[in-house]
Parts: structure tokens; C-alpha cells; sequence
């Protein structure tokens, strides 16, 4: 069993969403919790809005709500229901758990706050440390991990990929041209795309269209 | 609900499992990790950027609290999560033509389970116990999996290649340069928004 495949973590977490409703200041229930964080996970903004983009080294990341188990109609078993519904995080991530949990509570707590105070357990939760420990206590361990991509930084892959972009522009606009345009302007596409420096020019997470 | 980001799709698929049979399933996992020889066909498709399979102790609910009620299951469960290029009928369609053997090894415990062919059987099982998405997050929704893995070694190939190659006079350039494009013709392919734009399915 791995949670990892080389420097690639594949985090998996149950967490349980308070069950029944929210009360008013006069204590009259309102609407569910499960309700709640349904909207808040539909209303966080797509691709360059959503807040993963500040959890530094987020591959992929998704938030549903397992209300309850299935049981194809026609099987002959005793049938589950769960007593719980669950917010699932699940995470494809550069790195260890630890660091990315702080950088994700460090980075994005209001928003983590605003949805996971409706699960169990989560108001006992303070700090980086604690927003560790109580993840860490939603974990499944992953079985299987399938990496079909790599396991480099996110910032090696978006910076790659930004190459990869003008590369190809590049080498479209020097065809034909004489050996010594190739190779001057070849210095120069080196100048404007900077090799070495990770940070910039790049992609940026969650970019959403092709820029120049 | 988005199920998809940009070029990749999230699939979630929950399945009940007999808790004595995902023992065997668990070393059925195990033995893939160390013969990846099983994961063969799933390297071929090339269209996964990352995929798992969780099993689900009927007793690993997380409990957090003496409010909130204790499961009581029957069965365990197994989660699959992926993230592939694609549509979901390309994805099930690529799955069950190419690796029959492997879903029917990773599934074939699972209650229900109809194995991969006929396709409709497949279908029907999957879209049952798929569990949608309620926000899904790409790094990079311009970009398949095939182009991740392409641009890293672009990157590194370039940087070798103006390590070594500026040096030389203009017409040995040239042909190293037309070198390194046909060494590289593979890693060039254009990129882009997916079919549809970034829609949310």
C-alpha cells in the first residue's frame, strides 16, 4: 500500500459532515450542513480562481460529497446506508503531507474554514498543526497509486510547459531562415524564456487558456 | 458539479467490496506494486495523469466524535478516483478495449461487477456508482497528460542542447539544431483549451 510513487502523494480523506441542521441564533434549525458545503464546494471559483491555486505544488485536487453508498437494484444482499455524509478531499500533490496541509492552512484558512466547519470535530481546530492532525485523521491510505504523468515540482511542470508553448511557436517562425537568424534568434527565445528560473516567465496554476 | 477541468476529467467510483474478499483484493494492489508489469496497459493509454484505488475497511470510517454515529457496515468499499484526458465514454471505451484483463483483476470482487465486456454492462455499472464532483481543481487545464510529461523533457533536452550547441558556428548550429528537432518532433505538438472550451460537466 502507498500513498506516494516517488515524490508524487496521493492524498484521500473521508471527513463527516455534522449531521442535521444549522441552528439560528434563537436555535430555530435552518438549513443542513450537508446542504451548505455542497453550495460552498459549487460556488468555489473555476481554474485560476480556485483557492488550490495558493496550495503551493497541487496537481489535481477535487471536493464531493459521498452521501451515501449504492447498491445496484436486483443484487440479493443486505444493502448499507451510511450514517454519515462525507466530505471527500482527495488531492494529487508535489511533495510530503505535512508541508502541504501547513502551506494549504498558511494559504487558503478562511476558505478551509468556511467549509469544513460543517464536519465533525473540525472546531477543534486552530492552527496549522491541528488542521494537520485533524486531515490526518480523515486519511484512507491509498492501496494503489497510479502515476501516468511524472512526479517533478509544479513549478518544473509549469515551467515546461511554458517552454513547451513557445517552443513551439518558435519553431514555427524560423523556418527557412538562414543559419545565422536560427542561431541569433535562438539567443534571443533563451533570453525571453529564462531556462533556469522556474518562477518566470511561466504558466500559472490553473491557467485556463493559452497566453502569449 | 464539475467533473471536468480544462482537458481532464474526475471520476469517482464507490463500489461495496465483502470485507473478507478486499483482503484478497488488497494483495491482489500489493502484488501489482511490485510487478508493475499489470500496469502496462495503463501506461500505454496514456491518457491518466493520476489514478488510485482506496479500499475502505468497513470499520475505517473515520469517527471523529462521540456524536457522531458509529458506521455499521456490512461490506467494505472501494473508491476508485482518476484524472484522465478525455471524455467519459472515450476513458470507459479505452478501458474495457485495451485492458479487460486488468479491470476485471482490479474489480472482479466487487458486488455487482459485470466485467469489462460486454461494454454495456460496464457502462451501466460505472455510471451507477459514479459519484460526481462538486469541485474539481487542474493545475494545468490546457494540458494532457501526454504534454506534461513531453514539456519536462523538452526542458531538459533544451537546456543540454544551448549548454552545448551555442558554441558552434552558425551552420554547425543549424544542423544541430534541425537535430534536436527531429530528436524532439515528438514533445512539439501544439496545446490548447479543451474541445468545448473549459465547460463544466
Amino acid at each position: 500500500m502507498s500513498n506516494t510513487s516517488g515524490n508524487a502523494y496521493a492524498l484521500t480523506t473521508l471527513c463527516p459532515i455534522t449531521n442535521g441542521a444549522i441552528l439560528d441564533d434563537e436555535g430555530n434549525e435552518t438549513e443542513a450542513h450537508d446542504k451548505v458545503v455542497r453550495r460552498l464546494l459549487q460556488d468555489i471559483p473555476l481554474n485560476e480562481g480556485s483557492f488550490f491555486t495558493k496550495v503551493d505544488n497541487t496537481y489535481f485536487a477535487r471536493l464531493f460529497i459521498l452521501n451515501d453508498v449504492f447498491f445496484q437494484q436486483g443484487n440479493d444482499f443486505e444493502q448499507d446506508h451510511l450514517k454519515s455524509k462525507y466530505l471527500c478531499f482527495n488531492s494529487n500533490f508535489h511533495g510530503d503531507l505535512e508541508p502541504y496541509l501547513e502551506n494549504m492552512w498558511h494559504n487558503c484558512e478562511a476558505e478551509v474554514r468556511n467549509i469544513w466547519q460543517h464536519c465533525v470535530g473540525f472546531n477543534r481546530v486552530n492552527s496549522a498543526h491541528e488542521f494537520v492532525t485533524y486531515i490526518k485523521a480523515c486519511q484512507i491510505k491509498t492501496t494503489l497509486f497510479f502515476n501516468g504523468s511524472n512526479d517533478e515540482s509544479l513549478a518544473k511542470q509549469l515551467k515546461a510547459l511554458y517552454v513547451k508553448q513557445m517552443f513551439g511557436e518558435f519553431v514555427l517562425t524560423q523556418q527557412g531562415k538562414s543559419a545565422s537568424d536560427t542561431k541569433q534568434n535562438f539567443k534571443y527565445f533563451l533570453q525571453r524564456v529564462q531556462l533556469n528560473d522556474l518562477t518566470s516567465p511561466s504558466w500559472k496554476p490553473g491557467q485556463g487558456e493559452l497566453k502569449p | 458539479m464539475s467533473n471536468t477541468a480544462g482537458k481532464a476529467y474526475a471520476m469517482n467510483v464507490i463500489t461495496p467490496i465483502p470485507w473478507w474478499k478486499a483482503i484478497w483484493q488488497w494483495f491482489i494492489f500489493n502484488a501489482v506494486v511490485y510487478l508493475p508489469v499489470f500496469l502496462k496497459g495503463l501506461i500505454n493509454l496514456s491518457l491518466i495523469h493520476y489514478a488510485r484505488w482506496t479500499i475502505i475497511g468497513r470499520n475505517s470510517f473515520p469517527h471523529l466524535a462521540a456524536s457522531q454515529p458509529k458506521e455499521d457496515l456490512h461490506y467494505s468499499y472501494m473508491m476508485f478516483e482518476s484524472n484522465f484526458n478525455g471524455s467519459w465514454d472515450q476513458y470507459i471505451d479505452s478501458f474495457s478495449f485495451a485492458i479487460p484483463s486488468g479491470l476485471n483483476m482490479f474489480w472482479k470482487y466487487n458486488i455487482g461487477y459485470p466485467k469489462s465486456i460486454p461494454l454495456h454492462g460496464f457502462y451501466d455499472y460505472i455510471r451507477f456508482n459514479q459519484v460526481e464532483t462538486d469541485h474539481y481543481y487542474n493545475a494545468y487545464p490546457c494540458a494532457a497528460a501526454n504534454d506534461v510529461k513531453s514539456a519536462v523533457s523538452l526542458l531538459d533536452n533544451l537546456k543540454a542542447f544551448s549548454e552545448q550547441k551555442l558554441s558552434l558556428d552558425d551552420d554547425e548550429f543549424l544542423v544541430a539544431y534541425n537535430e534536436f528537432l527531429n530528436d524532439n518532433q515528438a514533445s512539439l505538438g501544439s496545446m490548447g483549451v479543451a474541445p468545448g472550451g473549459t465547460s463544466h460537466v
